[in-house]
């Protein structure tokens, strides 16, 4: 039976599941990783639940507590990632288990684009690979980013900046974009 | 005019980017996760904060077993009781004489993956790890006392102080010995 202790900790957690889950993955690129830092989190959280049960913004305090735990552990995600490469198995990781060709919004060159696009980020740096995924596929606003990463926004803004710039350089580079103007 | 119409190619470009990475897609999590997740965090919790009284009162203890140990090996101090800090506790040793030194691990429950890490001065060194200073390796402890022999050899005149530090996820201990060579 749960005591009030646990039931008090869901309550403040729950709602932000899904969310610090998604930030786990961005960060992480990795399923099994994602779900040990999140499952990482919960821990510290749990013992810190005197604290959390103060907080005004739960799922903010939560976030950057799961980054900062992320930058603490980042030589052991980065170790595991590269056995994982060595076994092979790493390319694709960030596609497997998603909608397949018969999902008929799964077209081909859709598909395509989305390996690309896989292989460009991962040529990135992991503060513009962060920062890039954070703004334009999570949708964090700039002060969101700062507050998670603590970086002034001004800095957050010119790595974004960077960070596009490079993505759409490796892009053009390996022909995912044509740069004609054919339009 | 040329200058224009790059800007409207990096325009399409960025538009076409942002488009795909607002769907990069992320699978989703294994089915019923978050509510393990959920019951492994509280259990998990509530486990380290008993743990973490524990290891206070045993910390200590275990500094004291090993003085204890080092100056007769007898009189174990009781694991779960917390004593006060002893002196940092020192042995004497002969000039390029292998001497065993005994660390006891008290813990309150079956330890895996814990990682001992010994840093010993210059002039000292381990057995079998000629010259280093650092050695660390990963073991597991059972319930209750743990014996570590460590088998120190003086290569130098010098001495100084042996730190063994033993972590388990995110809790640590370190143990401090003197060695002075005779």
């Amino acid at each position: 039976m749960a005591g009030s202790n646990d039931i008090a900790f869901e309550k403040l957690v729950r709602p932000h599941f899904d969310r610090l889950y998604r930030l786990a993955w961005r960060l992480t690129s990795q399923k099994a990783e994602a779900e040990d830092l999140f499952q990482e989190l919960l821990i510290k959280a749990f013992g810190k639940l005197d604290d959390l049960i103060h907080i005004e913004e739960p799922g903010s305090w939560l976030a950057r507590m799961m980054y900062n735990l992320f930058v603490d552990e980042r030589r052991r995600y980065a170790r595991r990632r590269m056995h994982t490469l060595e076994e092979g198995d790493m390319q694709g990781d960030g596609l497997a288990g998603l909608p397949g060709p018969d999902n008929p919004a799964w077209d081909h060159e859709r598909r395509e684009r989305i390996k690309a696009l896989d292989a460009a980020l991962s040529k990135l740096s992991d503060e513009h690979r962060l920062i890039v995924l954070l703004s334009d596929s999570e949708g964090y606003k700039l002060e969101e980013i700062q507050d998670l990463i603590g970086v002034p926004v001004g800095t957050v803004k010119s790595r974004l900046h960077r960070a596009r710039a490079r993505l759409r350089e490796i892009l053009s580079e390996d022909g995912t974009f044509s740069s004609d103007t054919s339009c | 005019m040329k200058i224009k119409g790059l800007d409207i190619i990096m325009d399409k470009q960025d538009q076409e980017i942002r488009a795909l990475l607002k769907d990069y897609p992320m699978p989703e999590a294994s089915a019923g996760f978050f509510d393990q997740a959920l019951v492994r965090a509280t259990h998990e919790g509530s486990r380290r904060q008993r743990n973490r009284w524990l290891m206070t009162g045993f910390g200590s203890a275990v500094a004291a077993g090993l003085v204890l140990w080092m100056v007769g090996g007898f009189l174990l101090a009781t694991p779960d009781l917390p004593v006060a800090d002893p002196a940092i506790p020192g042995i004497t040793m002969t000039l390029e004489e292998p001497r065993t030194i005994n660390l006891v691990f008290a813990s309150a429950e079956p330890l895996d993956a814990a990682t001992l890490t010994v840093l010993l001065p210059e002039g000292i060194e381990m057995s079998g790890f000629p010259g280093q200073r650092e050695v660390t390796w990963e073991t597991s402890l059972r319930a209750g006392k743990n014996l570590l022999p460590l088998k120190l050899i003086a290569t130098s005149p010098y001495g100084g102080e042996v730190l063994a530090t033993l972590r388990h996820d995110d809790r640590g201990r370190t143990f401090r010995l003197r060695v002075d060579v005779g």
